[in-house]
């Protein structure tokens, strides 16, 4: 339809054995962008992606790539791909594998050969080239098979939780490698559970829970749509002057009395500066009227804290 | 195509380059040799000398003669021991404390009943070794013609005529053409054909079973399957190890023909020079080569679809290991029917029924191409049903991989497996 978007999602919806893990969903990636797809485990996030690569069929619905009709697969020339199982041929050498991965993508052998020595190289694995993948590190691995998925400059990168199982120094060598991407133009879809990560590195992001969609957009909308409605209250003598005031549910949908200070959600349409000229006009003394930016952390567990127990359960019929 | 190629690429290089391989292929024609020649070097060297007893209660000198008969050439020695027949249980008795001591392998009673109505009895140690018996039954025959003849009077050098043995050559026909090949040396041919075909089929469709396995629990399948279609890398995988199959193969038939074309190498296993040099093993004719690699690769391919099956439902080599006994069942109950059915009637019912079947015409096919004269429409209707089989299988297996590939934690039950064949 447009160019704009890499990966379309319209009404897709998969079932596993009675199980629905994902239910008429819709996911748009713009171009350049990072995109973070968020959810507890068992959210539906892995199936969403197996899907976009044309992994698995969705059972209604449809998907579209780099504004074509066709499946990952057939464009697997063009995206790079890191399942959420990480696998590699133990037995192979380094170098054969990394060529052997590209040469199923379409990327003829010499340019694959060129492409895997030189990520080695600026990945640190230079003298490992010709080593079985054995011989190495579990980081190391890890480094490998993130090259696979980067070596034939993909346009498109979809990485299902790439942070899991990694230490703090190759967590910060992905995350290098994802910025410097970025910055040439590709676009990146990752999965995540680590709302800190998503924060950092996202443009833009689709919450998920129980296979439906929460909430997507960009990271400034989603905090938007969540902004101005938190608001942070501390007064003189208690909160005794304005308890009326806090339990009004035209007002105040959520309270949490911390005891120095209470923090409140406002409901549906509520101005916060109504509730500033109530406090005021209730002779209260205000010693703190904050009206808070929610981190993504806060705005997703609002969302789906409640629902993300028990999906955890639900998590082995997913994958079964 | 070319991903499927680099696919087989891939399987075939990773394969060859193992030590399995190399040892394999080295011992496996020592091992088909020794097979071959260790009978026949059991057979010509015999073994240990046997000696056995003859008591003879008869009332004339018969024994001497049964003695010197079975004495005769071959590596028994026998003494006769004339015996009165009120003695003869004690004589026995003692006969066999002295077999127990090994220093007899046992004794034959000979007497007048022998001579008149055939009737004689050995105990020993060795009864169950049949072909001892069979050498012993076969002299006292003999001894037993030539004194019922020489007691009627025939001349002596009459007997001596009348005894010369039979030699009778076998010769096969073939489509109308008497051709050059010894009906034995066919048997043995089509036999080492059955062996070949039944050890190949069954070790690459387990080869290709392990490969399945062993992506999947190491989890490089999704990574395969997103550049690939399960049925290209099933594809691949499956043509791989098989190329690694006839490789294997071709490399054992060069040694092969080389052991025959040089006989004298064949030595180093200990057979006499003469044994080997008389062994007739016939010129293989293009067509059977032809009609061995057909059936092989078809029949591997059928087997190696179903094996890749099996291990796409499994998620541990230990599991497919289970897994995998209906089909080894299923390919060695055809298989041995196969080899039964054409060492007693090649032409039978059972046997024809077999090679136009296709679970079992990979193997039957090839040995009664050999052994027999097959009607070029038999053939060609069995090479069309393992064709039609095959795809339908292939098709199945790949239905099974497609979504078993991405499956882990228990094995699908028969139910399952259907809704695995109709999804998408």
């Amino acid at each position: 339809m447009t160019d704009d978007f890499v990966v379309e999602v319209r009404g897709v919806t998969k079932t596993y054995a009675g199980h629905t893990a994902v239910r008429d969903l819709d996911l748009m990636v713009p171009r350049g962008s990072v995109y973070g797809l968020l959810g507890p485990n068992g959210a539906g996030k892995t199936t969403t992606i197996r899907m976009i690569m044309d992994i698995i069929a969705p059972d209604v619905g449809s998907i579209r790539l780099l504004g074509k009709d066709r499946s990952g697969r057939d464009l697997s020339h063009r995206i790079g791909y890191l399942p959420e199982e990480r696998g590699i041929y133990r037995k192979m050498k380094v170098l054969d594998l990394l060529v052997f991965l590209a040469r199923i993508k379409g990327v003829d052998s010499s340019a694959a050969k060129a492409g895997a020595t030189e990520w080695l190289e600026k990945l640190g694995l230079g003298d490992w080239v010709d080593k079985k993948v054995d011989d190495l590190s579990k980081g190391m691995q890890q480094k490998v098979q993130f090259i696979s998925t980067m070596l034939h400059e993909p346009e498109l990168v979809i990485l299902d939780e790439p942070f899991a199982g990694l230490d703090p120094v190759n967590t910060q060598v992905m995350k290098d490698v994802l910025v410097e991407l970025s910055r040439a133009g590709t676009t990146t879809l990752f999965s995540t559970h680590i709302l800190e990560q998503a924060e950092k590195l996202c443009d833009s992001v689709c919450i998920i829970a129980r296979g439906s969609k929460v909430l997507d957009g960009t990271v400034a909308e989603v905090k938007r749509g969540h902004s101005g409605r938190h608001v942070v209250v501390a007064v003189e003598r208690g909160f005794e002057s304005v308890r009326a005031l806090l339990n009004d549910p035209k007002l105040v949908a959520k309270s949490d009395n911390y005891g120095q200070y209470a923090e409140l959600e406002l409901a549906e349409g509520a101005d916060p500066q109504l509730l500033l000229r109530g406090l005021v006009n209730a002779g209260a003394a205000i010693t703190r009227f904050e009206i808070a930016e929610p981190t993504l952390n806060k705005v997703f567990i609002d969302l789906v804290g409640a629902e993300a127990a028990t999906a955890v359960a639900e998590e082995d019929l997913v994958s079964a | 195509m070319l991903k499927t190629w680099v696919v087989v690429k891939r399987e075939f290089l990773s394969r060859v380059r193992t030590k399995w391989f190399v040892v394999s292929t080295v011992l496996g024609p020592i091992l088909m040799a020794a097979l071959i020649f260790l009978p026949i070097l059991m057979a010509t060297s015999g073994g240990r000398e046997r000696s056995v007893a003859v008591v003879d209660v008869s009332s004339s000198d018969f024994g001497s003669r049964v003695a010197e008969m079975i004495a005769g050439p071959g590596t028994i020695s026998a003494v006769r021991l004339g015996v009165d027949v009120t003695d003869l249980e004690s004589a026995g008795d003692s006969l066999a404390e002295v077999v127990g001591l090994k220093r007899l392998d046992g004794f034959l009673i000979v007497s007048d009943e022998t001579l008149q109505d055939g009737r004689a009895e050995y105990r020993g140690s060795n009864v169950s070794t049949q072909m001892d018996m069979e050498v012993l039954r076969r002299r006292l025959r003999e001894a037993v013609l030539t004194e019922r003849l020489d007691r009627m009077g025939v001349d002596p050098a009459l007997v001596e005529q009348a005894r010369i043995p039979i030699e009778m050559r076998t010769v096969n026909i073939r489509g109308g053409e008497t051709t050059e090949e010894s009906g034995e040396a066919m048997f043995w041919l089509a036999y080492l054909m059955w062996f070949i075909l039944y050890m190949a089929i069954l070790l690459y469709g387990v080869q290709v079973m392990g490969a399945v396995v062993e992506e999947k629990t190491t989890r490089v399948v999704e990574v395969l399957v997103s550049s690939l279609r399960p049925f290209q890398l099933l594809a691949g995988k499956v043509i791989g190890v098989g190329a690694v199959g006839l490789f294997q193969l071709a490399l054992w038939a060069a040694a092969g023909r080389l052991l025959l074309t040089r006989r004298e190498l064949v030595t180093v296993f200990g057979v006499d020079q003469a044994v080997v040099q008389g062994l007739s093993l016939p010129d293989i004719p293009i067509a059977t080569i032809v009609v061995m690699l057909t059936y092989f690769v078809l029949g591997y391919f059928l087997y190696a679809a179903l094996f890749a099956a099996v291990a796409a439902t499994s998620s541990s080599e230990a599991e497919a290991r289970q897994a995998q006994a209906p089909v080894t069942i299923l390919f060695m109950i055809p298989a041995i029917l196969s080899l039964m059915s054409m060492i007693s009637e090649p032409d039978g019912t059972l046997f024809v029924t077999l090679t136009m079947v296709p679970l079992s015409s990979p193997i039957a096919m090839p040995g009664r191409w050999v052994v027999s004269d097959v009607p070029i429409t038999q053939l060609l209707a069995s090479v069309a049903l393992l064709i039609v089989a095959l795809v339908a299988v292939t098709w199945l297996a790949g239905r099974i991989y497609r979504v078993g590939i991405l499956m882990y934690g228990k094995r699908p039950g028969l139910g399952e497996l259907m809704r695995w064949v109709k999804a998408g």
